[in-house]
């Protein structure tokens, strides 16, 4: 049987410095597209400096796969998509795909603001690939979807931007694809609506859809997809089950982050170099294990002496929820002040957060009025639990003593220790 | 921990899932490779959108009618207003000849079609830049954006043509059988434009400074074509010179289907249908040639 994707050896070269092209003469253009027109494409360019966003890449998706794209910035996933939903030719190799292909790499192109709800239903509904008699059909449902409601009338212009999202959201949702290709989409909206988009999603599994999802949100990578292709330098790194290719992910991830690693925290008066992540004995890591203790270490410089410094390192998980603080304060924690150049230090209790990747924040504040002088995002981790996925087992989890009592008085006691 | 792609082969053997539900052997398949043909036009392709290209159409008209105060009083207005400035300017103070037809019928001919021809070449050149956001983010045949930008201004001139028509009976001119005539020139103007449209659109992507040479451009092609005087005051010799533009024959092919008169000259039409058919094929070439690159440099 064939495959719903089958990408063999495709790779798209682009051309450095296009800019330079606008500033030529309208002589040069019409020589330019004349002869773009009588020479390969190739040849018409050879002084420019090319480079190979995707080179060699070459993967096959069974109908019904649901299969994650990941990578960093820049490594070449958008560029995929772009191939794959036709909106850029490939340079080498092939596609085929079977079936209706609905690319949604940005909710609501192609919505007139001028116009209203009704008529941009019926526009970006065409758009997507649909014919009228099927947006028709399909009108009252894509409504209710959004919760528009009595808005449907006006011109979207007067939306909000969270109606606007969903509305066209509804409308996409409704295209009913045979492979779906989806870039980011899912994080739109506020909770409620992104938990009806994974709803979508799942329906469209469950038809047997074939989802190709690329995302920097790990947790819904992980919530939706059994395989993942790691793109690195637009090539493939690694195609297999996703908890192993999440892991290759994150090692590299943070080495890119170490790069770019700046204080972000602009004129405020102490700047933070550096935020590490280590285990307990100092060494630099990224992945721990359920139950393990963490060392957070920051590097600061203070143009001027904090007395009093308010110290806060909050963990996040990958899909922005906020798990929980560490706080100076909140510990009576009185620590020296910041003067010159330090270090500060966290060492986390056993963190019993389930698995998924974290992001460490730091802010730094005046204690008392709360000045805020330091503030400093970075650091991932990831935590692997053998047991618990964090879609179904919460933010943490600790073992607790259990006991159960019969009605006829005997007790039976069993306390459980960590997994 | 590399997982070798050779598991995953293709066209290999390995089943879907058992429980899918769609039977992949009645699914549309799409075939994408580089594309190097000279020729390369996908006539199915542009089938499949034509429910796109008629919202597309039907978004402009609203658009336009929506934001401007006047609304469809516009498309009455502009046309009348260059009308009047010609009668006074050429037809009273300068007196072109009109070969016998008050001036304003004699110049409000011609200016429906040519308002139409500039709207056309001026929406349509500039449409696939105007629309970059929809060409980076979505898939579809992007011949459908000057096909639209064609036809949607035929509405502002059927308006002016009504008007031009309410003029007419004003003047106590009655149109005869020779109305029908307007239709297939129609037709070929906007086969022109179309093709001069398909050059201009791609060039347009790559070198923005198409938009601010056309205004320019529409403007010679103005004076170049016989609306504010009659094609017969050019001196016979280079006359044959002059009907290469296309226009000419166009114009006068209109003006005679609405006005009667002077029948326009054989060499001159057959220039305008060749020179349309011409630039239409080549345009198609050129922008299918084109398009594929659209959405790397727009």
């Amino acid at each position: 049987m064939s495959m719903a994707i089958s990408v063999q050896d495709i790779g798209k070269q682009y051309w450095r410095a296009p800019r330079a092209a606008h500033q030529n003469s309208l002589r040069d253009a019409l020589s330019e597209g004349v002869r773009g027109l009588l020479t390969r494409r190739s040849e018409a360019r050879p002084s420019q400096e090319s480079f190979w966003a995707l080179k060699e890449v070459s993967f096959g998706i069974r109908h019904g796969e649901n299969v994650g794209i990941i990578g960093l910035n820049g490594a070449g996933k958008s560029t995929l998509l772009k191939l794959l939903s036709r909106i850029a030719a490939p340079t080498t190799g092939r596609i085929r795909l079977e079936g209706r292909v609905g690319a949604l790499l940005e909710v609501g192109t192609g919505f007139h603001r001028e116009l209203t709800g009704r008529e941009n239903i019926f526009l970006y509904g065409s758009i997507l690939g649909m014919d009228r008699r099927e947006i028709a059909a399909k009108f009252d449902a894509i409504v209710a979807f959004s919760e528009i409601g009595d808005f449907i009338d006006m011109p979207v212009k007067r939306y909000s931007s969270g109606m606007y999202v969903r509305l066209a959201f509804s409308v996409a949702a409704h295209l009913e694809p045979d492979i779906l290709l989806l870039d980011e989409v899912l994080a739109v909206g506020d909770y409620t609506f992104q938990r009806k988009c994974m709803d979508f999603a799942r329906r469209l599994q469950g038809k047997g859809s074939t989802i190709l999802l690329v995302s920097h949100n790990m947790f819904s990578i992980k919530t939706m997809c059994e395989r993942v292709i790691y793109i690195k330098g637009g090539r493939v790194a690694y195609d297999g089950p996703t908890d192993a290719g999440l892991t290759h992910y994150e090692r590299d991830s943070y080495l890119a982050d170490a790069a770019w690693f700046r204080p972000d925290s602009g004129d405020l008066p102490v700047k933070i170099s550096d935020v590490t992540i280590t285990d307990e004995s100092g060494a630099p890591r990224t992945l721990f294990r359920h139950g393990e203790r963490m060392r957070i270490r920051a590097r600061y410089s203070a143009a001027e002496p904090v007395a009093d410094p308010h110290v806060l390192f909050s963990i996040t998980r990958s899909d922005e929820l906020l798990c929980c603080n560490f706080s100076t304060q909140a510990d009576g924690a009185g620590l020296a002040a910041l003067s010159g150049e330090g270090e500060v230090e966290l060492l986390t209790p056993p963190l019993t957060l389930t698995a998924d990747t974290y992001t460490v924040s730091m802010v730094v504040r005046q204690r008392g009025f709360e000045r805020l002088l330091a503030a400093k995002i970075g650091g991932r981790f990831h935590i692997e639990h053998p047991v618990f996925a964090p879609d179904v087992f919460g933010v943490f989890h600790e073992a607790g003593s259990w006991s159960l009592r019969h009605q006829d008085g005997s007790r039976a006691t069993a306390d459980l220790v960590s997994a | 921990m590399m997982k070798s792609l050779d598991a995953l082969a293709l066209g290999s053997s390995e089943c879907g899932p058992a429980e899918q539900r769609t039977d992949p052997s009645t699914l549309r398949v799409t075939e994408i490779a580089p594309d190097d043909r000279i020729i390369a036009f996908d006539a199915a392709g542009l089938w499949q959108y034509r429910g796109l290209l008629r919202v597309l159409i039907l978004r402009d008209l609203k658009v336009l009618y929506r934001q401007t105060a006047l609304g469809a009083c516009w498309a009455i207005a502009q046309p009348l207003f260059t009308v009047l400035i010609f009668t006074v300017i050429f037809g009273h103070f300068a007196k072109i000849p009109t070969d016998g037809a008050p001036y304003a019928l004699f110049a409000g001919s011609a200016v429906v079609l040519w308002t139409y021809f500039s709207e056309a070449v001026r929406r349509s050149a500039n449409g696939l830049v105007a629309e970059a956001e929809l060409i980076r983010k979505i898939y579809f045949p992007r011949l459908v954006i000057p096909l639209a930008t064609v036809v949607s201004p035929m509405v502002d001139f059927a308006i002016a043509l009504a008007v031009m028509l309410a003029l007419m009976l004003w003047y106590g001119a009655v149109p005869d059988w020779h109305l029908v005539l307007a239709v297939p020139t129609l037709i070929v103007t906007a086969m022109l434009a179309l093709g001069v449209s398909l050059w201009l659109g791609p060039i347009n992507v790559r070198f923005r400074d198409v938009k601010h040479t056309l205004p320019f451009l529409i403007q010679i092609w103005m004076y170049a074509s016989p609306i504010v005087y009659a094609s017969s005051i050019v001196p016979a010799p280079v006359r044959w010179l002059y009907a290469l533009n296309p226009m000419v024959g166009l114009i006068e092919a209109f003006r005679f289907a609405i006005l009667g008169g002077t029948p326009p000259d054989c060499f001159a039409v057959a220039v305008s249908v060749t020179a349309a058919l011409a630039l239409l094929v080549s345009g198609l070439i050129f922008f299918q040639r084109m398009e594929r690159s659209f959405a790397d440099v727009i």
